[in-house]
């Protein structure tokens, strides 16, 4: 990790602005969850005044890395610099425990290795007892969901799209980035997507030697497990002559897009230029020549905190959704759900509080359906409508599309 | 600047203490969170012995007596975004942090009174008034993320002073907790009174150093229909101090907000803000109106042409809320936006009559050049307000020449008739300044008058006097 974020502190005023959005601290008040305090660590920690406890490994893994801090700071601090290196300070450390530790290192990188290693433990999953499970949701996919693994899907995105459907007179080639929740449980997204863009004359290849974006080990600090997963994907991914790549996940499209440049360095700026997200994509390539026939049903979108914090991407899927459906703004669009990484393990109290409040917005926009473009959001929000009875639907925005989508005759070759 | 790290030296016993009377879950001795609630919005840094969250004014009193007891300094702390070093423990002792203390008690909108807990930030609290179509006017920079507490604490003013005055002419009553524990209340939720002698004021810029504030009756006014905005820039400070005396002096025009901002704050803002600001822009002024629609319309063309008529080189008028939230973000972020020019600055918060703000500034430049040190200005110069930033990078020397150049400028404010402090508090951080306004005389009473509510000493010791 790069030494910068020793003098990054320095350029905080401790100004406290910070407060205003982290989703942490609004439930809290506690400044050790905040970005302002989390720099004090990192400040006595180069001043020799602290040293790695579990106490302060705590606080740094109570940040949700959404990075909405950033955009509102007016002294220009690049917070993603300092809560990186303080991760990776807790890891080199403390260590990371064994378990993720095996998973990110030995598992990760090998396909199959973890596909028979989730196949199993979908198997196993009764052996955990049902209290613990909730606690466990959202450790790097091994123990997902409050059913604890939504449902595994029998055959993952990366098998079922082996093969590339070939377009005859292609507008555009391009990849997808599936990522392990839609390779694994959300293989629906995966099929929209590609059903979609084909039917816009767009050919979607499926690279199969694509691993992990790296964002769970990074969250843990594990930066060397994540640039060898970024190795594989950069070879994977340039090997095939691609105009872009397209993701539907919002934490992939952050790593591959923007940590990757960190991990890998400058040489990966051309290919991160070709990264987007679906409905950003959507909206560039092809925003005034798909025909719809909106769906029957309000629906609303829900911002995944690195779609807008970290890329600043609101209008876009919003744009198709008005294409698609009676949209309906809520109120608090871009307030985190509350899921995603270790935070869920360790503040699953706050988690369901801030949870609580999303499935309150949503329910007052009184729409029929909510869309994001995270399968993290979605399994998050899914689950908080899960236990109450609720006939509010969960959804990625591209499944939407996918049922407005009218066939205009682009490519009719199905 | 000072740094300074304290053991844990609250025995064992005391700590038991604490814990049992407000619950352990409120008491913190680990160093990671010690370290968190150590610093304000000056940088400066003292590691506090514990920090205490209380929910409750059971549980400030709780802490309070037996702080008292053992001789434990207590550091009251809103959002810590002061800049004066309020909330920063210099004594060690008790960090009380009173973010958990954040509720509206009561908001009465015929009796125009809302009352508070001091944790309540300022925006939250504007925002309930706003739904009730009331309005609480002090308006600080930081009012998103401040705590009413700290405004109280601190008299903060802010963007609309012009106007509607300080935190100051808002504070009709208050609860306080006493370092011996007992609870008082001052004043009266009523708009006026004068029963006995004023006690409310006496609290109001305290600065925690007489007792913890738990409850705060404000007053509120009728929310005016519409705000009107002008950004206008000038070549120089000398353009925008006629413009500003053609508006209120000449023009008897009564502006909600008048900020000036200064060359040196531009160049830190610039780039960062959507504006584009004209290049030779050397200073600008950010003009508020508010009442009803038609007025604001015709007052906003008037100073607009005003400025014209006074060099101006480019105005903006604001057309929409987001056009108006863009403008007065630049002004907004000039203050921490100048830790992009060094990693240190000293900030005052300086108030001459009005019409000595040329002659101040002027005398400011001047020593800046002296000095060899950057200085940059801004400030509410409808009111004669300036905030100075001495602006440098850490190092020894360097602080000896700061505070040679500060306590020069200071100096000169003193003798045109002007305070060092009109806004942020004395702190720490002015303290050694004090006495080149007020006389030893002045000074002894004001130290009698803390003695009498705090005889040993714990509120916020070296705060405001050394
Ligand atoms: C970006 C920025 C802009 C700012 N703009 C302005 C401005 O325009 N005008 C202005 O006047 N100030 C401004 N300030 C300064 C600061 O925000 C104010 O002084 C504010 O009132 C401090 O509130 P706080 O809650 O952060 O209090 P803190 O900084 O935590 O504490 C301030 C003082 O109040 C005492 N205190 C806090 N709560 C209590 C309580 N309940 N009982 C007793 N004592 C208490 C503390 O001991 C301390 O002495 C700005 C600061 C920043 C960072
Ligand atoms: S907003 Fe930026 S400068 Fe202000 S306290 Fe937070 S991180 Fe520091
Ligand atoms: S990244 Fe998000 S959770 Fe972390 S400090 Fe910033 S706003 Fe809070």
């Amino acid at each position: 990790m790069s030494t910068d974020w020793k003098t990054e502190v320095d350029k905080c005023s401790k100004c406290g602005k910070c407060h205003t959005v982290c989703p942490v601290f609004l439930e809290t008040g506690d400044e050790s969850m905040v970005s302002r305090g989390r720099i004090s660590l990192a400040e006595a920690l180069r001043d020799k005044q602290i040293v790695y406890t579990d106490k302060l490994r705590d606080y740094v893994y109570s940040c949700k890395k959404c990075m909405r801090c950033r955009t509102v700071c007016p002294s220009g601090v690049d917070y993603e610099v300092i809560i990186s290196a303080l991760l990776s300070g807790v890891a080199e450390n403390m260590g990371i425990p064994l378990l993720p530790r095996i998973i990110f290192r030995y598992i990760l990188p090998r396909r199959i290795l973890f596909d028979l290693m989730l196949k199993v433990s979908s198997k196993i999953q009764w052996l955990i007892p049902m209290k613990r499970r909730g606690q466990m949701r959202h450790l790097p996919l091994l123990f997902m969901g409050k059913r604890w693994i939504p449902t595994l899907a029998k055959k993952t995105a990366l098998q079922k799209f082996r093969k590339t459907k070939k377009l005859k007179n292609p507008k555009m080639r391009v990849g997808l980035f599936t990522g392990c929740l839609i390779n694994y449980i959300y293989v629906d997204i995966a099929e929209a997507v590609v059903d979609v863009l084909n039917r816009m004359n767009i050919e979607v290849v499926v690279p199969q030697g694509q691993l992990c974006c790296g964002t769970p080990s990074s969250t843990m600090g594990d930066f060397k497990s994540t640039k060898k997963l970024a190795d594989v994907n950069k070879e994977v991914f340039e090997s095939q002559k691609l105009d872009a790549i397209v993701t539907a996940c919002a934490t992939c499209t952050k790593a591959i897009k923007m940590d990757y440049l960190r991990t890998l360095g400058p040489s990966w700026q051309s290919m991160s230029d070709k990264i987007y997200d679906i409905s950003e994509f959507i909206d560039k390539y092809c925003g005034d020549e798909y025909e719809t026939k909106p769906i029957d049903e309000k629906v609303t979108y829900h911002d995944p905190c690195h779609l807008l914090w970290v890329r600043g991407i609101s209008d876009e899927p919003r744009n198709v959704l008005k294409k698609s459906s009676d949209f309906v703004e809520m109120d608090q669009a871009g307030a985190c759900c509350g899921g995603g990484g270790i935070f869920t393990i360790i503040h699953y109290d706050l988690t369901l509080k801030m949870l609580e409040r999303k499935v309150a917005s949503i329910e007052r926009s009184g729409a029929d359906t909510v869309a994001t473009n995270c399968p993290g959001c979605v399994m998050q929000i899914a689950d908080g409508f899960a236990g109450k009875n609720s006939k509010i639907k969960t959804t990625h925005s591209i499944q939407i599309l996918q049922k407005a989508l009218v066939d205009s005759g682009i490519n009719k070759e199905k | 600047m000072k740094q300074e790290t304290h053991n844990n030296k609250i025995q064992a016993k005391v700590f038991e203490e604490l814990c049992d009377a407000i619950g352990r879950e409120n008491v913190f001795d680990n160093i990671e969170e010690r370290v968190c609630y150590s610093f304000d919005a000056t940088k400066e840094k003292s590691i506090p012995d514990l920090v205490i969250r209380p929910h409750s004014t059971e549980q400030v009193s709780n802490t309070v007596s037996i702080a008292n007891q053992h001789n434990i300094p207590i550091c009251p702390r809103g959002a810590g975004t002061g800049l004066s070093g309020g909330s920063v423990p210099i004594k060690g002792g008790i960090a009380l942090d009173l973010k958990n203390m954040n509720r509206i008690v009561e908001l009465n909108a015929r009796d125009l009174t809302v009352t508070v807990e001091p944790g309540v930030v300022t925006k939250d609290l504007q925002d309930e008034a706003a739904k009730h179509r009331l309005f609480y006017p002090p308006e600080p920079g930081s009012a998103g993320f401040s705590t009413i507490g700290g405004n109280v604490a601190e008299c903060t003013g802010g963007m609309t002073g012009m106007k509607y005055g300080v935190t100051r002419d808002y504070v009709l009553a208050l609860e306080i907790v006493l370092p011996d524990g007992s609870v008082i209340n001052t004043g009266s939720k009523t708009l006026r009174s004068v029963a006995g002698y004023d006690l409310t004021r006496f609290f109001v810029g305290s600065e925690g150093t007489l007792g913890v504030l738990t409850k705060i009756t404000l007053k509120l006014l009728p929310l005016p229909a519409k705000i009107g905005t002008v950004m206008s820039y000038f070549k120089d400070i000398d353009s925008v101090l006629n413009a500003t005396d053609s508006i209120i002096v000449k023009n008897h025009l009564h502006p909600r907000s008048l900020e000036f901002v200064d060359k040196t704050c531009i160049g830190a803002v610039r780039g960062s803000a959507e504006e584009t600001i004209p290049e030779e822009a050397g200073a600008f002024l950010l003009i508020d109106v508010d009442g009803n629609e038609k007025n604001v319309a015709n007052d906003i063309s008037r100073i607009e042409a005003l400025c014209r008529e006074n060099s101006a080189l480019k105005t903006s008028i604001a057309k929409t809320d987001d056009e108006r939230d863009a403008l007065w973000d630049v002004r907004k972020s000039v203050s921490p936006s100048l830790f992009k020019i060094a990693s240190m600055k000293f900030n005052d918060d300086f108030c001459v009559p009005r019409s000595k703000v040329r002659e101040v500034l002027k005398k400011v430049y001047e020593l800046g050049k002296t000095y060899s040190i950057q200085v940059a200005a801004f400030g509410h110069i409808g009111e004669g307000h300036i905030h100075l930033n001495v602006i440098y990078n850490d190092g020894k020397e360097m602080d000896l020449s700061v505070h040679k150049l500060v306590s020069q400028i200071l100096k000169e404010v003193v003798l045109i008739g002007g305070t060092i402090t009109s806004e942020h508090g004395v702190g720490d951080a002015k303290a050694e300044f004090i006495g080149l306004e007020l006389a030893p005389h002045e000074i002894e009473i004001m130290k009698d008058l803390k003695k009498m509510f705090d005889p040993k000493g714990i509120m916020n010791p070296g705060k405001i006097f050394i």
